[in-house]
């Protein structure tokens, strides 16, 4: 009985251990260019030009309120009509990367605006470059500010993955989905899969508490 | 350029009489998941977020369970799991009963948190002023700590509401006959799918949007009335 439980654990779970090593580089990838677009875009935001921040404004608010879903399908079904063709994967990644690009500009937005103006302004009459101070004196405090958002943000991340087997690109849900047009242990294969998923994302849970409890002795 | 523009939405009027209903009705659909999804969640969400403050230790330990587990599936693996993997058993859901549940279910754990975030900024003398003018602790909890709970909880409540207005988009995938799987069908019958995923993506944006920037109003006018009360 616990043999054969074993064995067809075995059987089923390593296809979906393949999957899970996409879903972690498309997690990963798409969180390292969601930080960088979203940082880039909330500093550019604060040298305050005016037709540049209501651009800025107008992605954000169209990647937040429409669906990520709606969103890949248009960069992976779209383009090919306009003649770009892109490969399931690299949609994915470009798609998450764009939608999470606009939440976290929200994010570092409020980051930044949380720094005292006068740590800029100190900064700057020791007698640093503007550069200096955004690197030494802002950043790193905007930082601490950000990091448990951007650690729910990766959670959400995680889990947004799954809708991208939509588009075929071969991550855990869509190796389940295959696996069950294979062997139609639907039930199994599933929980195996939302099994996984857990296993992922407990861990990156726990990580986040202990930014927002760390946060907290700080203030 | 402009002629090719021109010609990109020239398409719309052509096919408006065939994608016009469908895409009205699908759209109703839409709606009331989203409206039954988020009743669904509030009311689950108030019952755990009660449950994890409740003396009884098994309660309190399965409502945690309840809220991690809530929080760390993605929503398309309970859809399926609730879809495809009850079948074996026996139990055959409906898409769009599936999808609600799956929806709400999962939406609980985090309305949980916000209920009990919510509650937990009450500071604890706020209750114990009323109970020492004899208030029971339903009254104290009616009259002192929910009027004050909800002005905190109502923004995260709403951001709710439009996380779940998206995550519509994914049951979609179980076939349920919202906007998004009308909007693939139409795209596969005409061959035209940068219309129809733009048309979508532009309706999902104009019923989510006012909502956003309802959260946003609602937010500035409750931390001014904060500030208010400080002074």
């Amino acid at each position: 009985m616990l043999t054969e439980l074993l064995n067809k654990v075995y059987e089923l779970g390593t296809p979906l251990l393949f999957g899970a090593i996409t879903t972690v580089t498309l997690t990963l990838s798409s969180l390292v260019l969601a930080i960088i677009l979203g940082l880039v875009l909330a500093l550019i935001r604060l040298l305050n030009i005016k037709v540049v921040n209501a651009l800025i404004s107008t992605f954000v608010e169209i990647f937040r309120n429409t669906p990520v879903l709606a969103q890949l399908f248009i960069l992976y079904f779209g383009l090919p009509y306009m003649g770009i063709k892109i490969s399931p994967f690299l949609a994915a990644t470009i798609g998450l990367s764009l939608n999470g690009g606009a939440l976290l500009s929200e994010v570092f937005r409020a980051g930044l605006s949380a720094i005292h103006f006068g740590q800029r302004e100190s900064a700057l009459s020791v007698g640093m470059t503007p550069w200096m101070s955004l690197r030494y004196i802002i950043l790193p405090q905007t930082w601490r500010i950000t990091l448990p958002p951007i650690g729910n943000y990766a959670i959400a991340l995680l889990k947004d993955t799954a809708v991208v087997s939509a588009i075929a690109a071969p991550e855990i849900m869509f190796y389940a989905r295959n696996l069950v047009t294979r062997t139609f242990d639907t039930t199994f294969i599933y929980i195996l899969a939302a099994l996984l998923y857990f296993c992922l994302s407990f861990p990156l849970a726990r990580i986040v508490d202990r930014f927002e409890r760390n946060q907290k002795v700080w203030q | 350029m402009i002629e090719s523009i021109k010609g990109f939405l020239l398409v719309y009027p052509e096919n408006w009489h065939d994608w016009g209903p469908q895409i009205y009705a699908a759209m109703w659909v839409t709606i009331k998941l989203t409206i039954c999804s988020f009743t669904l969640a509030t009311v689950m969400g108030l019952l755990i977020a009660v449950g994890k403050m409740s003396p009884i230790k098994i309660v309190r330990g399965f409502c945690i369970g309840y809220i991690e587990v809530a929080r760390g599936i993605p929503t398309l693996a309970i859809l399926f799991l609730l879809y495809f993997g009850l079948v074996p058993l026996g139990i055959v859901l409906d898409a769009f009963v599936a999808s609600y549940i799956g929806l709400g279910l999962t939406a609980a754990g985090y309305m949980a948190e916000i209920f009990r975030a919510g509650i937990g900024a009450i500071h604890k003398g706020q209750r114990e002023a009323a109970y020492a003018v004899g208030m029971t602790p339903y009254k104290s909890f009616r009259y002192i700590i929910f009027p004050q709970a909800i002005r905190i909880i109502i923004p995260p409540l709403l951001n709710m509401l439009i996380i779940l207005l998206k995550d519509t988009s994914i049951c979609s995938l179980i076939s349920t006959d919202e906007l998004m799987l009308r909007a693939k069908d139409l795209a596969m019958m005409s061959f035209r799918p940068m219309h129809l995923f733009l048309l979508v993506g532009v309706i999902y944006f104009f019923l989510a949007w006012p909502l956003s920037i309802l959260t946003r109003r609602v937010e500035k006018k409750l931390q001014k009335s904060q500030r208010n009360a400080l002074a």
